[in-house]
């Protein structure tokens, strides 16, 4: 005689409380998450929800803007920025993009957004990595991270009629000198990083670093600041355990979203994940193709630690390494930057409707 | 970030020593009138950008002095140690022993090349002592022989080996009356010369500032000394430290980027000119007070009326009126026209400097058509007073300010050429007629740019 399998008892109480749960352990992970009860609000296309939900997309979409900054935006800019996002990323339903600029309504069709995202791959855990709180100096090896996801989309500027090729020139230049600028902070940040890094040579407790980064020097120089460094430590340590919660209790926020057609929803979704794998991976094809890393370890910001001339060092990368892929990687784009140009310059001939010849293009710079 | 100063010439190293000395004379300023954290955060802003640190604590000026021959640098050099509060490095001079004569073609083809290496040298090593290099500054007079084609050399030298830094020409535009024949061949072979190699040309008047110390400073017996402390304290309103950005307590750390970008990004209009307010004696200080709305009107029409100065300005000059075309190509013969700008940069110094009113500078008639104001107008504030001006205010303006002198200018040079008088002098020593025709030729295409913008 076979053990009955008996099916355990669900407490219909705890059963009321797994859908709040689940989202609110959603919510606390995302930048900006609102609460449960807006989300129910939201699936029934209720007004009031729409508003939150608009920001949380904002947030989710462009996590590289700091936290005060997203306040620069108007409500009308953040709108506009989530439906060139999704556009941008692919995102098939056009009742989204109809919905009105002011962000007055759409709550259903924002929560259809926000779980296509989720379906999509690791959201949580992409937005908790690339917002983490850093303790180390890090900087990135490679370029790849930033090709695969898009940035903020910028706005668009629309030329209705002739655009005087004075303010084109002006445009240019100005970007010029901001590459410029860049460039000279950049190397100020180096320089200053090096003293930092050389002076507190010896003060680490962890001897494979040696030296402290600048978080960790102005943990020692402001107890203030070490307080606030402890804080958000802290915060990040309660999304992480969100996060887990999340993963335990997603299929309580899946069933609801689409209202208990298991058998045909797992079905769409398994077909959405292999068409969206597929899609990585031709991407990451093209990012190597194109010029991407030839790093053997792996990618994504490492924390940056100085040490002495002819000393071993510890685990990770070596900065002849990572300037030997550098400089390949240079070449290449060297060679699409060539390729470029002389596309510019044969269409310009073409426009001109003279044959090829020699055209003056200054090199930049100069 | 470090501003290196490369002084060329009797010029360039008279001016450059009173540059510094007002930076650090205003940075040491106990009246600031803001906190003792703010004055220090300042005044360590300044001490980074032009100074750099001894053992023994005196500040030394990045500087590099540069001369054919050695009187002026010894006096220079004597004089900021004397001082006592900042001098100037042991080994940062190269100079001669014999001088050249006011050939702008001795110091470009001859001094430059010959002592090439040993002044790029010694720039080097200055900017070897930077933490990071922000870019260059080179004083130099326009229509001198030494200074001028030597200083056309040492810029051309420096794009070359530094492309990526920043390059400022403080340039000394001659007095209209002057005392070298070829002035004004010298004149157009530096500008045109300056104009392929450098950043940005920030033209200093010696007529202009003449008139300020005449009337405004009341000063009897005008001598250089008073010119050139003129002239710093004009460049000190512009490059003191200031506020990073609106709402910030933090100071800019790129000045001259963020400048440049603002005021110069087009590769045909790169003059600037520079006008402050107030300006006046140290004992007529100490009886005035100034509001910004008073102080904001008289730049804004020094700004329309091309004024050199607060006093004597055309009131009478108003912007074209929007919607209507803007008058007829700019006649260089009238004396009164709207001076038309393509961008400006407004620096304000001191008290309640936040609630300063700027909208009148955002008018769009002020800009030429191409460039909207929120592109062409920036502005930059520190509560910090400048120099025991309680209120100052500076503005940097890319505009017509100068097409009309530049005209003249050309157009004597024009009239010498066409004669070939003392052409000789030059082609001695590599510059060509053909060089004379490429300078005559980029110089009419800027006058010909700045002149249109009034469309």
């Amino acid at each position: 005689m076979g053990r009955r399998r008996r099916r355990r008892r669900v407490d219909p109480a705890d059963a009321a409380r797994a859908l709040p749960e689940a989202i609110a352990a959603l919510s606390q992970t995302l930048p900006a998450g609102p609460s449960p009860e807006t989300f129910r609000r939201a699936k029934f296309d209720r007004p009031e929800a729409a508003p939150a939900l608009w920001r949380l997309l904002f947030r989710v979409l462009s996590p590289q803007l700091a936290d005060g900054a997203s306040a620069s935006f108007s409500p009308e800019a953040q709108v506009r920025s989530v439906k060139l996002a999704l556009r941008t990323q692919g995102y098939p339903r056009r009742a989204l993009a109809q919905l009105p600029d002011d962000g007055s309504q759409g709550g259903r069709e924002l929560l259809l957004a926000l779980a296509w995202l989720l379906a999509r791959g690791p959201l949580p855990e992409r937005l908790l990595t690339q917002n983490r709180v850093q303790l180390g100096d890090e900087m990135p090896v490679c370029e790849c991270e930033a090709l695969a996801s898009p940035g903020p989309p910028a706005p668009s500027v629309e030329a209705d009629g002739c655009v005087d090729i004075r303010h084109l020139q002006w445009l240019m230049g100005k970007l010029r000198f901001r590459w410029r600028n860049l460039m000279a902070s950049q190397q100020e940040q180096c320089a200053l990083l090096g003293k930092i890094h050389s002076y507190t040579r010896g003060c680490h407790s962890d001897r494979s670093l040696g030296h402290l980064s600048v978080t960790e020097t102005e943990l020692l120089r402001d107890p203030e600041g070490g307080r606030q460094l402890l804080r958000r430590l802290e915060r990040e340590n309660a999304r992480l355990q969100a996060a887990l919660e999340w993963r335990r209790r997603e299929l309580v926020f899946w069933r609801w979203m689409v209202g208990g057609r298991g058998p045909q929803w797992s079905a769409a979704r398994t077909a959405l994940r292999e068409a969206v794998g597929q899609d990585l991976a031709a991407l990451r094809q093209a990012c190597e193709r194109g010029g991407g890393c030839s790093l053997a370890q792996p990618h994504g910001p490492h924390r940056l630690v100085r040490t002495e001339a002819g000393a071993p060092g510890g685990p990770g990368l070596r900065a002849p390494e990572v300037i030997e892929a550098l400089r390949s990687q240079e070449a290449r784009l060297e060679v699409v930057l060539r390729q470029l140009q002389g596309q510019c310059r044969q269409e310009l001939a073409r426009l001109v409707g003279a044959p090829p010849g020699p055209v003056w293009i200054l090199p930049p710079g100069r | 970030m470090s501003i290196v100063t490369v002084q060329l010439g009797q010029c360039g190293n008279q001016i450059g020593f009173e540059v510094f000395d007002a930076l650090f004379s205003d940075s040491h300023c106990p009246q600031g009138l803001c906190s003792k954290r703010e004055n220090e955060a300042y005044r360590a802003s300044c001490k980074e950008r032009f100074f750099s640190e001894e053992e023994n604590g005196v500040p030394i000026a990045r500087a590099v002095l540069v001369d054919m021959e050695p009187k002026v640098i010894n006096q220079t050099l004597s004089k900021a140690a004397h001082s006592g509060r900042w001098k100037y490095g042991q080994h940062s001079c190269f100079c001669q022993k014999q001088g050249s004569g006011n050939n702008w073609a001795y110091g470009y083809s001859v001094h430059g090349p010959r002592h090439e290496e040993s002044i790029m040298n010694l720039i080097q090593k200055e900017v070897e002592k930077c933490d990071s290099l922000n870019g260059f500054f080179i004083i130099m007079s326009m229509a001198g022989g030494t200074g001028s084609g030597l200083g056309a050399f040492v810029t051309q030298n420096l794009q070359d080996q530094y492309s990526n830094s920043l390059k400022m020409n403080q340039i000394i535009w001659p007095y209209g009356t002057g005392e070298v024949i070829v002035q004004n061949y010298n004149s157009i072979l530096t500008l045109s010369h300056l104009y392929r190699s450098s950043d940005a040309l920030l033209v200093h008047e010696n007529d202009a500032v003449h008139k300020i110390c005449a009337k405004l400073m009341n000063i009897k017996q005008i001598s250089f000394r008073d010119i050139n402390q003129v002239l710093a304290h004009q460049l000190g309103s512009v490059f003191q430290p200031t506020y990073s950005g609106e709402g910030s307590f933090h100071y800019r750390r790129n000045p001259l980027g963020d400048l440049m970008e603002n005021l110069v990004p087009h590769p045909e209009f790169k003059m600037l000119g520079v006008r402050n307010i107030p300006q006046m004696s140290e004992n007529s200080l100490a009886y005035s007070t100034f509001t910004w709305a008073g102080l904001l009107k008289h730049l804004r029409q020094m700004l329309i009326s091309n004024a050199k100065m607060e006093e004597g300005i055309d009131w009478q000059v108003r912007p074209p009126l929007s919607g209507l075309p803007t008058r007829g190509k700019m006649s260089l013969n009238k004396e009164s026209h709207f001076n038309t700008s393509i961008a400006n940069l407004v620096i304000l110094r001191g008290k309640d400097v936040h609630s300063a009113e700027l909208g009148a500078f955002k008018d769009p008639a002020l800009y030429t058509s191409w460039l909207e104001p929120v592109h062409a107008f920036s502005v930059w504030k520190t509560q910090r007073a400048f120099s025991k001006y309680e209120k100052s205010a500076a503005l940097v303006s890319n505009s017509q300010f100068l097409v009309k002198p530049l005209d003249t200018i050309v157009g004597k040079a024009w009239n010498m050429f066409a004669s070939k008088a003392y052409i000789h002098q030059y082609t001695k020593f590599g510059i060509e007629e053909e060089d004379f025709l490429d300078s005559f030729t980029l110089l009419e295409q800027v006058i010909a740019s700045y002149c249109n913008l009034g469309f």
